[in-house]
């Protein structure tokens, strides 16, 4: 799709981001031909989103930018703010992520398109105005134009993406960037929106960049893929030759860290350590310190991104001597798993919940019906997925399972004891339950006491259950999960996300609980930590022989996880099954929209 | 929003006023039973004690009923407007506050009007150049005026002002609508800079919180002006912090009113107050406490009602998806 | 949620160095200390004696800041000033947070009635004017320093509640808490271990603020005639004593009352940078 005629609509040359004298980003180059889409894939800390708001102009204050950014033969960076704005907005848009406070709490949501359309002479009345607001409506799949009068906080996130969208859109710029525009949303919303964007990108053959730490949804929408890890490129390609065969050891670790949602693997490939600062990884290459490959020759300055043939580029300096490592481990890794045969009725339930009802009382007194009729079953040693989207009602249900939440109606049996109400309960049935089934939340920067060293948390989880406590006994929670036993003494703001979690997860184990009820554990990781995590889950239940309920929305998470799942819609189970059955071959219309939604291969891809 | 709503809203605040007034006017009344020694002496004053006098005294008070009903009786008392006599003078308290309420009302709408025209705009400023000497210049100004009580600025003002340069008047209220102005100038200045710090402090913290919101990003990302962004953007959202810090304010000046008054000896309410507590006037005290506190309660209520009415979030209450 | 730029630049944190402004407020401070700590061995001369012949002279070498209508040493009375400007305010601060902390806590974590009831109490001290109820308390209950100390500590104790309040509800639904319920760990030690730790340093930085408040009030209540009694060598009542001789002798007018300002200020300046700091 390079033109070789035509001059390429942005050309990033040599941009470099700084926080003051701290690095964020180096030397970053990339081409946007006219009505390509490119996507600039990253995780934390990678600096993608500081490069998306220096390509459109507006840098946070002390945050500054040397190299070029040419549009159209314009350099960007010389112009004066004047200048600019006449390009912000006509030329280059951006739409950002969090659709709910992206649009002016105190603006009628028709306005946001409105303000954009004034000054234009043919937009003089506010009647042509509102015309267009509705056929701007219409092109963003609002087809309501009563909408256009209401509030933000009167809509979904999905409307309000639609409606950031059409802002972004309504002085017809040749270039948007999107960044993580769906991050956000549901999993259905997203796979609307992005729908969405893709034939608006296409019909009004507009350029997109779009900005995502999600490898396989940048796949699926666009053509060529800039991989960024910590300030700096390290791969650039066709997306389906990416896909393929990726050219760098991050790439592939990445690509293997995420689940496939197409098969359960044995183990996912997960990549250790964490992603690091970019100002530290300045003179070398920053993904050396991961790497299995890494040699001393990674570490002797920082590789340049040099070219395999016309259209890719890699920064691993031994690419061509590992190739064909990379290309096996890839193919082995996505081999299916043999399919774990269903276990028999041996034993007596560990959990059976029984038409459970939970209401809240909401803003005014309206009662909202978080779980309507809810029937579920784990077994000893099971591990069960709970699917189903924000406002499903499955992190209600995880709660009134440990006793954070009471049921309005229904019964739950824990271990053969009655827990529906724990403030009912007598005190000894309360400790017995408590020491059934344990939590693991969903942030993992709020889940420890910022104030409380790892030592002290895990002693007060000792203590709590009445075992002895002992800084051996800490030691071996440590170490079951991972880490070594000094992390007794450290806080957690000096650890990772990971590692917090990883804290957590030991802390829920002191009381060598029967199942672990897990909301969202990994959601809020990278993914190339998120491998990580899965991975200790697994290897956690087959030593200690612990049953799971997994809550969360990713489909891809539970293949490789569940073996049994109940899709939750709207606080109401609409599916249940084998997970393979039920992700195979699924029978209810909300599953099937579920599967659907999943960011699928680049091969999938209809461009 | 339809009309009926914030009806319903506005007499649902009133509601919440009632009983607070009530509670007001109980705790006032009970000053003559909580000072110290025999409530007919703090009700006489140092005049004459014979046993008739004590007699009238007790029967016009009604200070042999119970207390319950004592309080009912002066409530009625005071709805009628009779707040009892002062025992300087033998004037009644109602004609002697009615005296005294043009004074505090100039006063006080001169103050507010320099707090929040200059306050907001300051803050504003500070906001826009943040990090710049213009905002440590408006910060180290703020923590100056929040620091210094106002009758210790009108102390300087008057010396500098009035004493040295004798640019304006040291005492008096003046006459006439300009000479009031004039003679009110240094005490509005001195009661305006410690209330309008808080004013700048808050405008500039809620707009410097604003100029990092999502939606001014998204704004400047699509090309708006920066006056449009200001104005639609930032200033508007900025506001409502604001406006819920009014109840400050208002509490503010009335407090600093009573202490510029006494600094430049103006006839207003608040330095009859002082002076009522100083010479133990009980009837006065009361007075003039139920009218300030009537007032303070009041206009909190219209400032809660305004926010009712502005921010929309309020008004459209649950979201329907 | 925050926007992803903020995440980038996590751990970029540029180091901090104390302003200039808040050494000066240190060593405004410092002195105030030292002179309320060691009044009578630093001041020239005694604050209470008088020399009713010579009355008020203004600054002369024998009397650096001049003498008061009674002959009393300006300079003395200031330095001595100190120690009513410092110990009535910092009882009035620690006072009314310790008993803000308390029902914060418990109003904030258990929530229902209980938090009704406390927030019903704390919005009536919210509506009424502080200062004048402040100024009509403790006129007519008579009484001197304490009285005002105590009235002071009971009115701040509300908006103090407030604050402390919103702090606790803060931490209140984050997962740490919701794991040490889950373990079953009582609701005595949550509230101590848990969310006490995490909301103190917030208390402090409001702490230093009241104090400077308190500060301003006790010194207009001492300019007033109500609170410390005559003849005490209290800043804001020299403001009332003095204020016939601003002709004669400024000094003793204005001495006392940038006294006043200035200690405020620091104060001031100090909780603002712990506030700034601490609400990262």
């Amino acid at each position: 799709m390079s033109g070789g005629q035509t001059r390429p609509l942005l050309n990033v040359e040599g941009l470099s981001i700084s926080h003051g004298v701290v690095p964020i980003a180096t030397s970053l180059n990339m081409v946007v031909e006219r009505g390509q889409t490119i996507a600039i894939v990253g995780e934390s800390g990678s600096g993608k989103s500081l490069t998306a708001r220096a390509i459109a102009g507006i840098l946070p204050r002390g945050i500054s930018a040397t190299g070029d950014v040419v549009l159209d033969g314009i350099s960007l960076m010389r112009l004066a703010e004047s200048e600019l704005r006449k390009i912000r907005g006509f030329r280059v848009s951006m739409v950002m992520q969090d659709p709910f406070t992206m649009l002016n709490p105190l603006m009628r949501s028709g306005d946001h398109i409105d303000e954009m359309l004034r000054g234009r002479p043919e937009f003089a009345s506010r009647a042509s105005r509102a015309a267009e607001v509705k056929r701007r409506l219409a092109e963003v799949g609002i087809a309501d134009e009563d909408i256009a009068r209401r509030m933000p906080f009167q809509l979904s996130g999905g409307m309000c993406q639609r409606i950031a969208l059409a802002a972004a859109l309504a002085r017809d710029p040749e270039l948007l960037i999107a960044d993580e525009p769906s991050t956000a949303l549901d999993v259905t919303t997203q796979a609307e929106i992005i729908t969405l964007l893709r034939r608006v990108q296409r019909e009004r053959h507009m350029s997109l960049i779009l900005i995502t730490h999600n490898l396989r949804l940048a796949f699926s929408i666009c053509q060529r893929i800039y991989v960024l890890y910590a300030g700096s490129l390290l791969e650039v390609g066709d997306a389906a030759a990416v896909e393929r065969q990726p050219f760098h050891p991050y790439t592939l670790g990445l690509l293997l860290s995420e689940p496939p949602a197409e098969v359960r693997v044995t183990r996912l490939v997960s990549i250790r350590g964490s992603v690091p600062r970019a100002a530290d990884v300045v003179d070398s290459c920053g993904f050396a310190d991961r790497c299995d490959w890494a040699k001393q020759i990674c570490h002797a300055g920082k590789p340049p991104m040099a070219p395999r043939n016309a259209s890719r580029f890699t920064a691993c300096i031994r690419q061509d001597e590992i190739q064909g490592e990379l290309d096996a481990l890839r193919t082995a890794a996505l081999s299916a798993a043999p399919i774990t045969p269903r276990r028999g009725e041996t034993e007596g339930e560990l959990v059976r919940v029984d038409a459970l009802v939970k209401t809240f009382v909401g803003r005014r007194g309206y009662p909202i019906r978080a779980v309507k009729d809810v029937s579920l079953r784990i077994m000893p040693g099971e591990s069960v997925g709970l699917v189903g989207e924000s406002g499903s009602g499955k992190t209600t249900i995880g709660r009134c399972l440990v006793g954070l939440e009471t049921p309005t109606a229904g019964d739950i049996c824990i271990d053969g004891i009655p827990a529906a109400d724990f403030g009912a309960m007598a005190k000894a049935d309360r400790a017995r339950v408590r020491r059934t089934i344990q939590m693991v939340f969903q942030d993992p920067y709020s889940t420890l006491n910022p104030r409380h060293r790892v030592g002290q948390a895990l002693e007060e989880a000792l203590g709590a259950s009445g075992s002895p406590v002992t800084p051996e006994r800490v030691a071996a929670l440590l170490i079951d999960v991972g880490l070594s036993a000094a992390y007794a003494t450290r806080r957690p703001s000096s650890l990772s996300g990971g590692e917090r979690q990883r804290v957590a997860i030991a802390r829920a184990l002191a009381v060598k609980p029967r199942i672990l009820v897990c909301d969202e554990p990994v959601s809020a990781l990278d993914v190339s930590v998120q491998a990580q995590v899965l991975n200790l889950f697994k290897r956690l239940q087959a030593e200690h022989g612990l049953s799971y309920l997994f809550i969360t929305h990713d489909l891809a998470v539970i293949r490789q996880i569940a073996e049994r799942i109940y899709v939750l819609y709207r606080g109401e189970i609409v599916e249940e099954g084998p997970t393979e059955r039920v992700i195979g071959t699924p029978q209810h219309p909300y599953t099937r929209r579920l599967i659907e939604s999943t960011p699928r291969s680049a091969s999938q891809c209809t461009t | 929003m339809t009309g009926s709503s914030v009806f319903a809203l506005v007499m649902r605040r009133f509601a919440v006023a009632i009983p607070l007034l009530l509670i007001i006017s109980f705790a006032v009344f009970s000053l003559v039973h909580i000072a110290p020694g025999d409530p007919v002496r703090s009700l006489l004053g140092a005049h004459a004690s014979d046993p008739v006098t004590l007699a009238a005294i007790r029967e016009r008070y009604h200070l042999n009923d119970p207390f319950l009903v004592q309080y009912g009786k002066w409530l009625t008392q005071v709805a009628q407007g009779d707040l009892g006599v002062s025992i300087q003078g033998n004037r009644a308290v109602t004609s002697i506050i009615a005296d005294r309420l043009g004074v505090t009302i100039f006063l006080s709408l001169m103050s507010t009007v320099l707090v929040l025209g200059l306050g907001v705009l300051l803050g504003a400023v500070a906001a826009f150049h943040r990090g710049t000497s213009i905002d440590r210049a408006v910060v180290t100004f703020g923590v100056l005026g929040v620091s210094s009580p106002a009758f210790v600025t009108g102390l300087f003002l008057l010396y500098v002002f009035g004493a040295l340069l004798q640019w304006f008047p040291i005492f008096g209220p003046g006459t006439g609508f300009l000479d009031r102005a004039w003679h009110l100038t240094l005490p509005a200045l001195a009661l305006a800079l410690s209330v309008m710090a808080i004013v700048v402090k808050i405008t500039r913290a809620a707009m410097i919180e604003e100029l990092d919101r999502d939606y001014v990003i998204f704004a400047r990302a699509r090309g708006l002006s920066s006056p449009r962004i200001a104005f639609a953007y930032v200033l508007r959202n900025a506001l409502i912090p604001v406006v819920t810090a009014a109840g400050l304010i208002v509490v503010g000046i009335v407090a600093g009113a009573i202490y510029v008054e006494v600094t430049f000896s103006l006839p207003g309410l608040g330095a009859l107050t002082v002076d009522a507590v100083q010479n133990r006037d009980i009837p006065t005290i009361q007075g003039a406490t139920l009218v300030f506190s009537v007032f303070v309660v009041l206009v909190n209520l219209t400032i809660d009602v305004i926010y009712t009415l502005i921010d929309p979030r309020v008004r459209f209450g649950r979201v329907e998806s | 949620m925050s926007s992803p730029a903020s995440g980038e630049t996590r751990g970029t944190k540029l180091p901090w160095r104390i302003p200039i402004v808040i050494l000066i407020a240190a060593l405004i401070l410092t002195v105030v200390v030292v002179c309320a700590v060691l009044g009578d061995k630093v001041s020239p001369d005694s604050p209470f004696l008088q020399r009713l012949r010579i009355g008020d002279t203004p600054p002369s070498a024998t009397h650096i800041a001049g003498t008061d209508l009674l002959g009393r040493d300006i300079l003395s009375r200031v330095i001595y000033g100190a120690r009513t400007a410092l110990v009535g305010p910092v009882v009035v601060a620690a006072g009314a947070f310790a008993m803000a902390t308390l029902l914060g806590l418990v109003s904030g974590y258990l929530g229902g009635l209980v938090d009704s009831a406390i927030m019903r109490w704390v919005d009536f001290m919210f509506a009424l004017p502080g200062t004048l109820v402040a100024i009509v308390v403790v006129g007519v209950l008579g009484g001197g320093y304490w009285t005002a100390v105590v009235v002071l500590i009971v009115l701040f104790t509300g908006p103090d509640t407030r604050i402390v309040r919103s702090a606790v509800l803060e931490q209140r639904p984050l997962p740490y808490i919701d794991a040490a319920r889950t373990l079953g760990i009582s609701k005595t030690r949550i509230l101590f271990i848990h969310i006490l730790p995490n909301v103190l340093t917030i208390i402090l930085a409001y702490v230093v603020l009241d104090f400077a408040f308190a500060l301003v009030n006790l010194a207009g209540l001492s300019f007033l005639g109500l609170g410390v009694e005559p003849g005490a060598p209290d800043w804001g009542r020299m403001v009332f004593e003095n204020r016939n001789i601003l002709f004669s002798n400024p000094v003793a007018l204005l001495l006392p009352a940038a006294m006043i300002m200035l200690t405020a200020v620091s104060m001031n300046l100090i909780g603002d940078c712990l506030f700034e700091r601490l609400a990262k």
